[in-house]
């Protein structure tokens, strides 16, 4: 396969500062190179992209895209499996549907890869995986599989079951099905061991347990969504009992908690921040979050929530956190490579450098201006909108 | 006192001035400014270059270049700024439908029957509602507030300022601004789960079609009553809905799909009323009967999600078609549906997909004054108008503007002292 030179545009690598009058060199789906002076081989393709932008794929580190009914209704809403707050066994990959309009939409914004996630529905939701947003198959569209459990404290979780009259009711009781879940998984990792010299003393699978064993043996983090300040750091808490990784999930009231999170690094997934107090816990919602909790430390991903905010807007979301404070290399990294690194996918995606998927993104000019459009949006090299 | 979320500038609502003019009497002139003046013309440009916007007792008094400035005047130098009119929202629900309140502060429909005509926004709206905080400090300073779309007439909308009282009386441009009706999913899905009328499209026209013909035999028989006995009892639903048929008021109705466009236009030349399309979310489908139609339309919330199927072509696409087809426009954003202060980001994206500049900042400022019925007070820097004027530091469509002063009705919405902070 020969290689194509896209030459004159200003390229934002992220990992690096800009440059102007960029070469990206692409080859069998990858960047051979991104920046100037680059050589271009003399049977390269040319594309000439003079005033033009290039930046890597947009990567949103929450999504429910193909995932969420939107227009479809019910019949395509896959995500909260409400029957039971508790069912690390489900897995997002088995409900992504490829030509749910959502991905089209990912793609006019510019977003090239997404984490889907369960919903918020159940204090532990299930698995999350992080798929391109181009593809026929999920298995072709995969990155990463699982990337995480999806877990939820505050309103949610307690609204749905509490409704019903079943636990949880109470924040409280949300705190307690979290905890006796990650007892349970923890017994079940001592009964699979036991197992091993004995095979009589061998448990019954348990799906959801073997999925709970992911995040103990820190192989996956626990993603909790927590929107106050108190859940927050309850998610925190707990996390801190079992030593597992975690994200914190919206972290709408994140400011009140900033120093606390930024003195561990948390990984914060900020958003959506462009929406109406629509809950009592969602009160402190601001376009200043993202900015005061890189300040503080914080490893922070803007995200959309999409279908919450609409993923084709996400340029948006990250250029109103800059517009109310956020640097704008930190706004920018937050919907490239610090998403790609804390969803441990920075080794494909995320940057626009030697050996890293060809996901790129011609904008008419810079994001953060309101009049600048995606004109072209490639995945591995192939062209997908536009 | 805590400030928007998201808002872009540091304002604090509150006369709490420490300077002399806490009724916005005195004169005041924003000097040197690069002025979008959104007049209708009769000699005052659209924008204006390094011009003087002049205001005292609460009006505007002159604009333009070479405008005498009194000795006395507060002199604002805005060299290097935007002016523009107070924006204004043709559509949303602030103070009815409040923010971070949750069910106690949710007074938008009032579903207990299909056809409601008989109750007001007025008796609704919280004026301490935060979000009137937000739109102040984005730059709104005028708003029209309709009730919800669950009912196929849900009520009396009415226009109001955004800042200045507890009181909402105090507040009100105009009530009633227009009678709120409804088509498509919505009232359907209402009365339909509960097998009540509405279940179909068919139901949602009939339904209004039989309360507009109430109406009708209503105001015969108080007409041709020949002794006040035989007068019908007062009706406050139909004295309502009276008024939109004798053309004092017009029928806003939601519809976002082109055939529901289509249907209410189809009611409206019925019975010879006023209308305005509300959302119009497929009205680039049907831009050339609007148009025929001569009706304005509001559009928006374009920056939401597909929440339902009658918006699943939700975008700004449709708002840049409808407006080139030359229909004329409000941008709204359906408050609490896209959060108020968004208002000048979703006119920046419409110019992004194509909108022409001018037309995008007319769509927030005087078409919107002229389709919610209030242009003889606001939505252009012409004398004689309420001196609701934004100082922005650079062209309100961007992301990054701020807005550096706000006047409503000639009083400035103060910048609030570093030291206060903002909590969010």
């Amino acid at each position: 396969m020969t290689a194509t030179a896209y030459i004159h545009a200003k390229i934002y690598p992220i990992s690096r500062p800009p440059v102007e009058d960029g070469v990206l060199l692409v080859e069998s789906g990858k960047v051979i190179a991104a920046g100037s002076p680059v050589p271009i081989p003399s049977d390269a393709r040319i594309v000439d992209l003079t005033g033009k932008v290039v930046l890597p794929g947009f990567v949103d580190e929450h999504t429910h895209v193909g995932l969420w009914g939107e227009w479809y209704g019910q019949p395509e809403h896959d995500g909260n499996e409400s029957s039971n707050p508790v069912t690390p066994e489900v897995r997002a990959i088995d409900a992504i549907w490829p030509d749910h309009s959502a991905f089209a939409d990912a793609r006019s914004g510019g977003v090239t890869t997404v984490q889907v996630t369960p919903g918020s529905g159940n204090i532990i939701g299930g698995e999350a995986a992080v798929v391109k947003t181009f593809g026929r198959t999920v298995e072709d569209m995969i990155v990463r599989n699982p990337s995480g459990m999806k877990a939820a404290l505050g309103e949610n979780p307690k609204g749905s079951y509490g409704r019903q009259g079943k636990a949880p009711v109470t924040r409280m009781g949300n705190a307690a099905i979290l905890r006796a879940a990650l007892y349970k998984a923890k017994d079940y990792e001592r009964k699979l061991r036991a197992g091993e010299s004995d095979p009589s003393k061998a448990p019954d699978t348990d799906l959801g347990m073997l999925g709970l064993l992911k995040v103990l043996r820190r192989e996956i983090p626990l993603r909790v969504h927590a929107h106050r300040a108190d859940d927050i750091v309850t998610a925190v808490r707990i996390a801190e009992e079992f030593d597992i990784d975690f994200s914190i999930e919206h972290c709408t009231d994140g400011i009140t908690v900033a120093e606390f999170l930024g003195k561990r690094k948390a990984k914060v997934n900020v958003g959506p921040s462009m929406w109406h107090r629509a809950k009592v816990e969602t009160l402190n919602i601001s376009t200043r979050t993202p900015g005061e909790l890189a300040r503080a430390g914080c490893r922070v991903s803007i995200i959309s929530d999409h279908p919450f905010h609409p993923i084709q807007f996400l340029s948006t979301a990250a250029a109103m956190a800059w517009a109310s404070g956020m640097a704008e290399d930190d706004a920018l990294r937050a919907v490239t490579l610090t998403p790609a690194e804390t969803l441990g996918v920075a080794d494909r995606v995320g940057s626009l450098d030697p050996g890293k998927d060809a996901d790129f993104v011609v904008w008419s000019g810079h994001p953060f201006k309101v009049r600048s459009r995606v004109l072209e949006v490639y995945i591995e090299g192939n062209k997908v909108h536009g | 006192m805590r400030l928007a979320a998201g808002a872009s500038c540091a304002l604090s609502p509150g006369r709490d001035s420490e300077e002399g003019d806490e009724n916005g009497l005195a004169a005041t002139a924003i000097v040197n400014a690069r002025v979008c003046t959104a007049s209708e013309g009769r000699g005052i440009p659209l924008w204006i270059d390094g011009a003087t916007v002049l205001f005292e007792g609460g009006k505007i008094t002159a604009v333009g270049t070479g405008v005498p400035v009194p000795e006395e005047a507060r002199i604002i130098d805005a060299s290097g700024k935007i002016v523009t009119p107070g924006l204004i929202d043709a559509h949303c629900h602030i103070g009815i439908s409040e923010d971070g309140a949750g069910w106690a502060g949710d007074d938008g429909n009032e579903a207990s029957d299909p056809v409601t005509a008989e109750v007001r926004a007025l008796d609704g709206i919280n004026p301490k509602d935060i979000a009137y905080e937000d739109a102040v400090a984005s730059g709104i300073t005028c708003v029209q507030v309709d009730p919800g779309s669950a009912n196929i007439i849900g009520g009396e909308t009415l226009v109001m300022k955004t800042w200045g009282s507890a009181v909402v009386e105090d507040l009100v441009l105009k009530r009633p601004s227009g009678l709120k009706a409804a088509l498509g999913e919505n009232p359907k899905r209402v009365y339909g789960t509960q097998r009540k009328m509405p279940t179909t499209r068919l139901g949602n026209a009939a339904t209004l079609r039989k309360a507009l013909y109430a109406a009708k035999d209503y105001m015969r028989k108080k007409e041709t009553a020949k002794e006040p006995d035989k007068s019908p009892e007062l009706s406050l639903r139909h004295e309502s809905i009276a008024r939109v048929l004798r053309k004092e008021i017009p029928l806003r109705i939601h519809c976002h799909r082109a055939d529901d466009i289509m249907t209410a236009l189809r009611i409206a030349r019925e019975f010879g009323i006023d209308i305005s399309i509300e959302h119009a979310t497929e009205g680039d489908r049907v831009a050339d009967r609007i148009l025929e139609s001569g009706f304005p339309v509001t559009m928006g919330p374009s920056l939401t999600d597909k929440s339902k199927l009658e918006v699943k072509d939700i975008g700004f696409a449709a708002p840049v078609a409808v407006s080139k087809a030359g229909v004329k426009l409000a941008i709204i954003t359906d408050h609490p549906v896209l959060p108020i202060q968004y208002l000048r980001i979703c006119a920046g994206l419409a110019v992004r997909e194509g909108m022409d500049e001018d037309v995008a900042i007319l769509a927030i400022t005087r078409y919107a004054a002229e389709i919610a019925g209030v242009a003889d007070r606001v939505g252009s820097l012409d004398p004689g108008k309420d001196a609701d004027i934004v100082v922005w530091s650079k062209d309100p469509l961007e992301y990054d503007a701020k807005c550096e002063h706000v006047f409503v009705d000639g009083v400035e919405v103060k910048a609030k002292s570093e030291k206060d902070g903002d909590p969010r």
